[in-house]
Formats: C-alpha cells, sequence, structure tokens
C-alpha cells in the first residue's frame, strides 16, 4: 500500500491546492492595482486527469469584467475560491491522515489505534 | 514556492494597504495646512500600487518566474496633486495674498473617507487570506500526529 494508492495522488492534489491559495493570495493583494489581470490555476478538466499527476498551471482568468483602470479583480470570487481551498485541502488532509494511519497500523502489526 | 509564500503575499498587500490608510490619514490631517517647508498649501498624496515580486532569494525569484503567477503589492511611489490649491478669501489671514485670497489644499474629506474605506477593506480581505492560509499549514502539520 502506497499513499497514492487507489489511484488518486493526495500529494499532489495538496500541491496543487497550496499553489492555487497562493495565486488566490496573489490576486487579493493585487486588487487595487492598476492593470493587475486576475490569474488562476488551471483545473484539472475531465475526471480521469483525477487520477493522474496535479500539474498547476498558471493561467488568465477569464469572463471577469475590467474596470476603469484595466483591473479585473473580483473580490468576491477570491474570498469564494479562498473558502473553497480551505474546505478541499481539509476533505485532503483528513484523507491522507486516514491513509497514514492504515499504514502506521500495519507498521505496529495492528497492535495500537 | 509554498503556503508560506502566500502569506509573504498578503502581508505584502497588507503593507500596501497600510501605507495607503497612512497617506489617506495625512492628507486628512493637512486639509487645512496652508504652510509647507516647501512653500505653498499641502498637497494631496496618493499610493500608487504596482505587482512586485516578494521572493528576494535567487532561487525563489527563478521558482517564480518559471510558475508564473504569484505577486505581491508594493507601493511603487506617492504622486502629489499637481493642481491648483483652492482659493479662499480671507483678507485678515497671515498667508493671504494681496488680494486677500489664501491658497487652501484642493482636498475632498468625502473623497478621503471613501478611498480609506477602500484600504480598509482591502486589508481585511489580506487579513482573511493569511489566517486561511495559517489554517491550512496547521492542518498538514498534524498530519502525522
Amino acid at each position: 500500500m502506497s499513499l497514492a494508492s487507489g489511484g488518486l495522488d493526495l500529494g499532489s492534489y495538496l500541491t496543487w491546492l497550496a499553489r492555487r491559495q497562493e495565486v488566490v493570495a496573489s490576486n487579493i493583494a493585487n486588487a487595487d492595482t492598476p492593470g493587475y489581470r486576475t490569474r488562476d490555476v488551471g483545473m484539472p478538466g475531465d475526471f480521469s486527469s483525477v487520477f493522474a499527476q496535479f500539474t498547476p498551471v498558471v493561467e488568465e482568468a477569464q469572463g471577469l469584467v475590467t474596470r476603469n483602470d484595466g483591473n479585473n479583480v473580483s473580490i468576491d470570487r477570491e474570498s469564494r475560491l479562498l473558502a473553497e481551498n480551505d474546505i478541499r485541502f481539509n476533505l485532503a488532509t483528513q484523507l491522507l491522515k486516514d491513509k497514514i494511519k492504515g499504514i502506521r497500523s500495519a507498521i505496529e502489526e495492528g497492535r495500537s489505534s | 514556492m509554498s503556503l508560506f509564500g502566500s502569506i509573504s503575499v498578503s502581508a505584502s498587500g497588507m503593507e500596501a494597504q497600510r501605507i495607503r490608510a497612512e497617506l489617506i490619514a495625512e492628507n486628512m490631517a493637512n486639509a487645512d495646512t496652508t504652510r509647507t517647508p516647501n512653500g505653498g498649501p499641502y498637497r494631496r498624496k496618493d499610493a500608487v500600487f504596482t505587482t512586485a515580486p516578494v521572493q528576494n532569494s535567487f532561487a525563489g525569484t527563478l521558482a517564480e518566474f518559471n510558475a508564473g503567477g504569484t505577486q505581491g503589492v508594493t507601493v511603487s511611489s506617492v504622486t502629489v496633486d499637481q493642481s491648483d490649491p483652492e482659493r479662499r478669501y480671507l483678507p485678515g489671514h497671515p498667508d493671504a495674498d494681496a488680494d486677500g485670497y489664501v491658497a487652501f489644499p484642493k482636498i475632498n474629506p468625502a473623497e478621503e473617507m471613501v478611498d480609506l474605506m477602500g484600504a480598509s477593506r482591502g486589508y481585511e480581505a489580506n487579513v482573511a487570506a493569511i489566517s486561511t492560509v495559517k489554517d491550512m499549514i496547521g492542518r498538514s502539520l498534524e498530519l502525522f500526529k
């Protein structure tokens, strides 16, 4: 049994989430910077790619309204992503924790936990 | 880069918004100042925000360049309002000119207050981002407990 069992690589999912959180933090910090364009980390589009490695690709977010100063950061969108990432991270760490627990139990020959 | 990188990015946002709020406070405090060391009335100041990398190590900057995307913010310059000051008729004033007019700073308190609210909300948003990331780091530390 490995940490990537079941095909889902939780480690790289966490990396992807951390990268996304970084981009969201960058968008929030630049919410008042003239000419700044909102960035986003590409979401694995189809379900099959969820089982492959996540490679975070930063791109410009589409479909946002540009203000007069050339900035298109929507603070509502960013707060939603902030909350969403937090929940996703919570879920992924919980799953990983359970897996680690399983491995530990095997190491200790099932005596503990 | 890691989750700690996001904290630096948000901290740069907090710093920029704080400088902006400081300038607004300065503008409001000097709304009626008619004398300055450079002569003439006080002139309104405003912060100019520019994106800036938050990494100061070479490796960090290189990683950022390769990955793209995360940029902090910095106050690149402070603009000083160069428009004509407001002239008020106050003949008894020590700074009055020959016609009895005194040059006052062109500062609109309503405009400054709205700007201050913007700075305060921006600061709050960055604080919220930091606390979320802090929770995430905390949870990843608990993985091996």
